[in-house]
């Protein structure tokens, strides 16, 4: 990951600056596209989708939204921090799953995406939706 | 013995065990809420262990919004990071990228909550909670020192309170010998050796003489194990030898005792002191 964002800040002070910035655009349309389609799934409260330049937000209890977004965030923090300490390699996704409701965050590329669901809804149709890449 | 090493030798058991079960579980440790790691691998470094509690923390910290955390899975390439949350204590696993996580879950997500609930209900760990008894102490009359002014009829409360005292010093001792002691959670383990008496059971040295006190110096000869399918026996009791069990929680039982008794080595009994 650390590696993307370094290729993507040599990209932005490089010439060709358009072309690059136009594909991420692209991805986060795409996933912002997908995002909207896992939100009619069942179970789906809302979602995140965070990256350098925007963030949308969609929750249907937006009085959680900023609780969510920390949350989410630490979570991707502490995903990261756990795959260094034991060498797990790339990070998939993390799961927290709380009492009332769980959060699926995962990254990819330069995007951050979490997904809040009710405890018993389903992650895995969430989840081969957003990998069809 | 106290309680918190019952817990940590009976879940450090459970661990072995289901580690032993699943050897692609990597790294296992247990904490509680309040950063104490009650059982863990040798493997796993204890530097490593604060930074995973630390990483955790940040997730813990936030998660009121969600009810608690019940459980994190975090999936990697090449393995992944489970944290089970069982009231306050909370299992962190480590597994290759191969390990089949359903039966992981599983196996862990039965033992370690019938072992803490066992232990809960079991868990009166017994020595700690006894009040000692101690030679009883003489009353102070703290009212005559207080600044306060007070009445004259209280005053004089106040310098009888010593004379009313002494009865209740007269009813503590003859209470002493009605101290009815709990039993102690112990630990099976066997007895190694030749010659090795099958009536005699052998325990820590240290809980034999905390019996003893609480009898008045009284030997205790004999204890009577418990199971916790309700099988007992009398038996002489004896300190351990072995320096290596001095303070494990461990109760050393003859092999010919332990089948009778449908136990083997690991499993908990209830162990009594008897005087005659």
């Amino acid at each position: 990951m650390t590696k993307k964002k370094k290729s993507l800040e040599e990209t932005a002070t490089s010439e060709t600056l358009t072309q690059p910035i136009a594909i991420e655009t692209a991805t986060a349309e795409d996933l912002k596209t997908r995002l909207e389609e896992i939100k009619g799934y069942d179970g789906v409260i809302g979602y995140i989708l965070r990256n350098a330049t925007s963030a949308t937000i969609d929750l249907k209890d937006p009085t959680k939204l900023i609780e969510y977004a920390i949350l989410s965030s630490s979570a991707l923090d502490a995903a990261e921090e756990l795959s260094e300490l034991f060498n797990l390699g790339d990070t998939r996704d993390i799961l927290v799953e709380g009492k009332d409701t769980k959060i699926l965050s995962l990254t990819i590329g330069e995007n951050r995406i979490s997904i809040f669901l009710e405890k018993n809804a389903d992650i895995e149709k969430p989840l081969k939706k957003l990998h069809k890449f | 013995m106290t309680e918190n090493d019952v817990y940590a030798i009976a879940l450090q058991n459970a661990l072995d065990e289901i580690r032993n079960a699943c050897p692609d579980i990597q790294h296992a440790f247990i904490f509680k809420e309040t950063g104490e790691i009650v059982a863990g691998d040798a493997e796993t470094p204890q530097k490593i262990i604060v930074r995973v509690l630390d990483a955790f923390n940040g997730i813990f910290n936030r998660a009121e919004a969600i009810g608690g955390v019940e459980a994190v899975t975090l999936k990697c390439g090449g393995g992944t990071v489970a944290l089970h949350s069982f009231g306050e204590h909370h299992l962190v696993m480590v597994t290759s990228a191969n390990a089949d996580l359903n039966y992981i879950n599983t196996l862990t997500r039965v033992l370690i909550p019938t072992v803490l609930k066992l232990l809960e209900k079991i868990s009166p760990t017994p020595l700690k909670n006894i009040p000692t008894p101690s030679p009883p102490q003489t009353p102070k009359p703290t009212t005559i020192l207080t600044p306060t002014p007070t009445p004259p009829v209280e005053e004089k409360e106040a310098f009888e309170e010593p004379a009313i005292q002494k009865p209740i010093e007269e009813e503590l001792k003859t209470e002493i010998p009605s101290f009815e002691v709990p039993a102690t959670q112990l630990i099976v383990e066997n007895i190694g050796g030749l010659l090795v008496p099958s009536d005699t059971v052998r325990i820590d040295n240290e809980t034999l003489t905390q019996w003893e006190n609480l009898f008045e110096g009284k030997k205790v000869e004999y204890v009577e194990i418990e199971t916790f399918d309700g099988k007992t026996t009398k038996c002489k009791v004896k300190p351990i030898k072995d320096s290596k069990y001095f303070g494990k929680g461990i109760v050393q039982i003859p092999e010919k005792m332990q089948l009778t008794l449908e136990i083997k080595k690991g499993e908990l009994v209830r162990v009594r002191p008897i005087i005659e």
